[in-house]
């Protein structure tokens, strides 16, 4: 039924290979690092700074309504810290103006 | 004794994100029948990649053919912050063997890292309560794209009910949790500043890594300044 192409198994294979790599090599090489301080500094805000830049871009094209779930999402989730709950009015919002404006 | 409960607590302590990563992982499912991904391949990334944002690019940019090299790109672009976040677990991994490290990592995401950081940050915990969560991430992760790709086959146009945005939805609410106050807010708006400009100006997925960078390196003068 569904066949499995070679291309897809040589694609799945090297991400697979290259993610275990990065993840297992930062913290095999971390004990190197962490003793600077400039260098823990810069990793406590990298997590942050990455999930920004990854989905900023994305609102910004998604345009007035992407800001307004946007806000939507940061509200909800800063006063019930409840993820589904926010995504999923985000993610409402998002539809209904699709569908309705 | 309280190795073993480290492992059942992390499983435990991720069900309520869970359920978000269950939602966003049918959202994946779904896109999977939409691009041509077969349930094989859906599997084999899971199992093997089990990296939620990089499998949304990479499922992105799938179509009948394939783009090796940009595919591959992109996907250990997005990745590369696992090197950090594994280097951000070196006090969790201290007393740790290298086999230990070996076996743990490999299920180490976003979500059970955030979990774990935090929990350490109140209470004592061994490296399996990282490993329960990602336990625990990898079962909703694979019933929730599996059922999304059996449900695809009925839905036409996933953007109709704006499934295409639960991606950024769930991130934008992770990204609320990571919040520690007002030092935060310049550096994160350097990031999105960065990101949109680098987006603009170059192709791929390079925008990420630039905006970040941009936005750590700002705090690192920033924080110079307040400790003075």
């Amino acid at each position: 039924m569904s066949e499995i192409n070679f291309t897809s198994l040589i694609i799945i294979f090297c991400v697979a290979v290259g993610t275990y790599s990065l993840r297992v090599s930062g913290l095999l090489l971390s004990n190197k690092f962490v003793q600077y301080k400039k260098v823990n500094q810069f990793l406590e805000y990298l997590p942050a700074t990455l999930i920004v830049s990854l989905i900023f871009p994305a609102i910004i094209k998604e345009g007035t309504v992407g800001l307004i779930a946007t806000i939507f999402i940061a509200v909800i989730m800063y006063k019930t810290k409840n993820v589904f709950l926010s995504m999923f009015v985000g993610v409402l919002i998002v539809a209904l103006s699709r569908n309705f404006i | 004794m309280s190795m073993n409960n480290d492992l059942r607590n992390g499983f435990i302590a991720n069900m309520p994100i869970g359920l978000s990563v269950f939602t966003y992982g049918s959202v994946l499912g779904i896109l999977c029948v939409q691009k041509g991904v077969t349930l094989h391949e859906l599997i084999f990334m899971n199992l093997f990649i089990f990296a939620g944002s990089a499998q949304f690019v990479m499922v992105d940019m799938w179509t009948s053919s394939l783009d090796i090299i940009g595919i591959i790109t992109a996907a250990l672009m997005i990745n590369l912050r696992y090197f950090l976040i594994g280097a951000s677990l070196h006090p969790l991994f201290i007393n740790s063997s290298k086999t230990e490290k070996f076996k743990y990592m490999h299920l180490v995401a976003d979500e059970n890292w955030a979990v774990t950081i935090d929990k350490a940050k109140r209470q004592n915990i061994t490296p399996l309560f990282l490993f329960g969560g990602g336990l625990c991430l990898l079962f909703v992760w694979s019933l929730g794209t599996t059922g999304g790709f059996l449900l695809g086959e009925f839905i036409k146009n996933p953007a109709d009910y704006g499934l295409d945005f639960a991606f950024v939805a769930i991130f934008t609410a992770l990204c609320v949790n990571m919040y520690q106050g007002g030092k935060d807010i310049l550096p994160w708006m350097i990031a999105a500043l960065f990101s949109v400009t680098c987006e603009y100006l170059f192709p791929g997925k390079i925008y990420i890594i630039a905006g970040a960078l941009a936005g750590s390196l700002s705090a690192l003068y920033l924080n110079k300044e307040e400790e003075t």
